[in-house]
């Protein structure tokens, strides 16, 4: 059994351990803090439905937060005091006693106690460099606990995990029918609603398919079913093009095996993963209500510019990461060859790439297709203009005829981009 | 005294993860137009000494004395000079395996090209006339136009060979030709080394694994154990002890026909 105090060794070592107990402390925090949460939520919800309303309330009062908060502290303090918590086996350490075998449980408790006392002036152990203030007064450490290889493992349900995983499923199961319970009577209290929609929706009015719409006007003109479809697909295609030409060279200064050699390398890869990553994660219909304040609500451009944006993110990243699967060995020889980073690139790189960089561009195609037809929710153009306006006017038959050919083009965009991915891989 | 065109002198790589010490001070010369064989365990430094060479790996300490100049202190752009002289053939031969035959060999040439020209891929006639001929030379002219995925082993390391000659080189490191390939090839492979050695007057620098075709290939032999010179001489001299002090005691000769 090899140890890992956490005071001695050289400050990177000890900032390991610390951000190793960090990291397992945060683990114990989020299971319990769930724990806490959804027990606190049940609880809440028994007694305003006792109390106050029979309907229950989604809302925990002002005072629920804070308590879960301190439970979830308390509940994990103790939990890795008294016995091996999940963060502390996620880690693989357990506390052991300096010498000795065993910890009786009165030190255990004491440990627990202590460690309200000591956290506070852990700015100044830790400054330093010694191990936690508790663990030095009751005798005891975190020590990395090696599996005993002669022990045959028990089936993975039947350990703390599994027990743990099945209560935190159990518990989810609980809180979530709760929520959706009292909503679930809704759905077949108004199904004669429903269907009178549905039915009319299958029934749809298909006049307006090529001849222009006299009552609907976008800017003072007038639109057929089919003058949106092909517009939608254009915006589509237009921001599938300008993303990927874009995603294109991004992507090389965001793979690690091209640009990680010099720290500006390094800088560079970081601001351009940085970059896809949070553009990515806003997405689409996000961007386009923003274009449509900036250049003109329900306009295609806006439209466009939200679903560029997108793509370029996503394909940026996706693309990077084929970039850093490529096999090394091409790049090796063109080094060698004494080639630059930009011939590396070109003559290594991209070979290996380019089909999947078509795949994915195609795929993203796609996507962008059927982002297309409902950004004009916010204001970003395209057939949702219409099939909003019909809805708004409760028209479902022509709604039903906007949506038939949305499944119609989504459905072909969908084959060919399919078919023409399977060409090439 | 004219000194010699390759000198390794102190040579030592530490690989940072794992603390490594892949080479310890390792110090050598070798002649032009000589047939170094590099041998020594797995592990024992063999391809960290090659690609320090190069550069392909940053050596830790040491100097590299290539023709006068030290390799091992070069920018990043002097080096990129350099190494379009340093030829360099690979165990898993290193192509493009979508690429065709002779895009790969081509390659060969990026380290003469301007940016811009080989940014758009416009290699001059004149570099497609010579990729021609050194498929001729390895065997492969009918295969130019084919897929190297479509190749055999054998047929990669000949094209990687050809790809090696479009630098014209003065040197040429091999680590470790022939361990992907069948006996009989490894003999064909290790040919072409030899005659770019003889008739061109190349320098050659290989890391073998089998002291067969060291001994038959090789003007002289270097073996490393543990990143540390243990033999160096002419491979005749090679006998049983040595052996068995290169590869430890419980090793036995393998011969490779
Ligand atoms: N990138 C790396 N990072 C860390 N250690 C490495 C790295 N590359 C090689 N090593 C280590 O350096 C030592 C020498 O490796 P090297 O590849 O030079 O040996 P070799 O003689 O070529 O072996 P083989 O015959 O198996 O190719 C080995 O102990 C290896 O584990
Ligand atoms: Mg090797």
């Amino acid at each position: 059994m090899s140890s890992t105090p956490g005071g001695t060794g050289a400050p990177q070592d000890r900032l390991k351990v610390l951000s190793r107990r960090a990291f397992s402390f945060l683990l114990d925090w989020m299971a319990w803090g769930y724990v806490a949460y959804c027990v606190m939520y049940l609880l809440n919800y028994y007694w305003y439905t006792v109390h106050v309303d029979w309907w229950g309330t989604l809302t925990l009062p002002s005072w629920g937060w804070p308590v879960v908060i301190l439970s979830t502290l308390e509940l994990a303090v103790w939990c890795r005091s008294l016995g091996r918590s999940l963060g502390q086996r996620a880690i693989g350490v357990a506390l052991r006693p300096v010498a000795g075998e065993r910890i009786r449980l009165g030190r255990r408790v004491l440990r627990g106690f202590l460690w309200h006392l000591s956290v506070p002036f852990a700015p100044v152990w830790i400054a330093r460099g010694e191990e936690p203030l508790h663990d030095r007064l009751t005798q005891v450490g975190l020590r990395t606990e090696t599996p005993d290889p002669e022990r045959p493992g028990r089936r993975a349900i039947l350990t703390q995990w599994g027990f743990f995983s099945l209560f935190l499923a159990a518990l989810t199961m609980c809180v979530g029918w709760l929520i959706i319970g009292i909503n679930l009577q809704v759905l077949i209290r108004r199904a004669p609603q429903a269907g009178r929609i549905w039915g009319e929706m299958l029934r749809p009015d298909f006049r307006y398919f090529t001849a222009p719409d006299p009552v609907f006007h976008l800017r003072a003109l007038s639109y057929s079913i089919l003058d949106l479809t092909v517009v939608t697909v254009f915006m589509a295609l237009v921001a599938t093009v300008l993303g990927g030409v874009m995603a294109f060279p991004l992507s090389f200064l965001g793979a690690r095996n091209v640009m990680g050699f010099s720290p500006a390398g390094w800088a560079t890869y970081g601001v351009i993963r940085g970059f896809f990553n949070v553009f990515r994660s806003i997405e689409t219909i996000i961007w386009a209500s923003i274009f449509a304040i900036w250049v003109g609500y329900g306009t295609v451009l806006a439209g466009i510019l939200a679903l560029t944006i997108h793509t370029i993110a996503a394909l940026g990243k996706l693309y990077s990461e084929q970039v850093e699967g490529v096999s090394p060995g091409p790049l090796e020889a063109v080094w060698a060859a004494g080639g630059s980073r930009i011939q590396v690139v070109r003559h290594a790189v991209i070979p290996q790439v380019l089909p999947s960089f078509w795949a994915f561009t195609l795929y993203r195609w796609d996507i962008n297709v059927r982002m297309a037809t409902v950004i004009a929710l916010v204001g970003g153009g395209g057939i949702g203009d219409m099939l909003f306006y019909y809805k708004n006017q409760g028209d479902w038959s022509k709604v039903g005829a906007v949506v038939m050919v949305i499944v119609a083009v989504v459905w072909a965009m969908d084959y060919i981009s399919g078919r023409l991915r399977e060409r090439i891989a | 005294m004219p000194t010699p065109y390759l000198v390794i002198d102190g040579l030592t790589k530490v690989y940072e993860r794992g603390q490594v010490h892949a080479l310890r001070g390792l110090s050598f010369s070798v002649e032009k137009g000589e047939f170094l064989v590099v041998i020594g365990l797995s592990g024992s430094g063999k391809s960290t000494l090659l690609r320090c060479i190069n550069r392909l790996i940053e050596p830790t300490e040491g100097k590299i004395w290539l023709d006068g100049t030290d390799v091992a202190r070069l920018s990043a752009k002097r080096m990129r000079r350099v190494r379009r002289r340093i030829g360099m053939i690979f165990q898993q031969f290193n192509l493009v395996d979508r690429a065709t035959t002779v895009r790969n060999v081509l390659t060969g040439r990026l380290g003469y090209m301007p940016g811009w020209r080989s940014l758009l891929g416009l290699f001059s006639s004149q570099d497609k006339q010579t990729a021609l001929a050194n498929l001729e030379r390895v065997g492969l002219r009918d295969k130019a136009y084919a897929r190297v995925d479509e190749l055999s082993g054998g047929q990669r390391q000949r094209v990687g060979i050809a790809r090696a000659l479009m630098q014209k080189p003065e040197i040429l490191l091999a680590d470790e030709p022939v361990s992907a390939l069948d006996p009989a090839t490894s003999h064909s492979i290790m040919q072409y080394l030899e005659q770019m050695n003889r008739q061109d007057g190349v320098t050659v620098i290989a890391s073998l694994h089998f002291l067969s075709l060291a001994r038959r290939y090789g003007t002289r032999i270097i073996a490393l154990k543990d990143g540390q010179l243990v033999f160096d001489g002419p491979p005749k001299t090679i006998d049983n002890a040595k052996f068995k002090e290169i590869y430890g005691e419980d090793a036995e000769e393998v011969e490779v026909r």
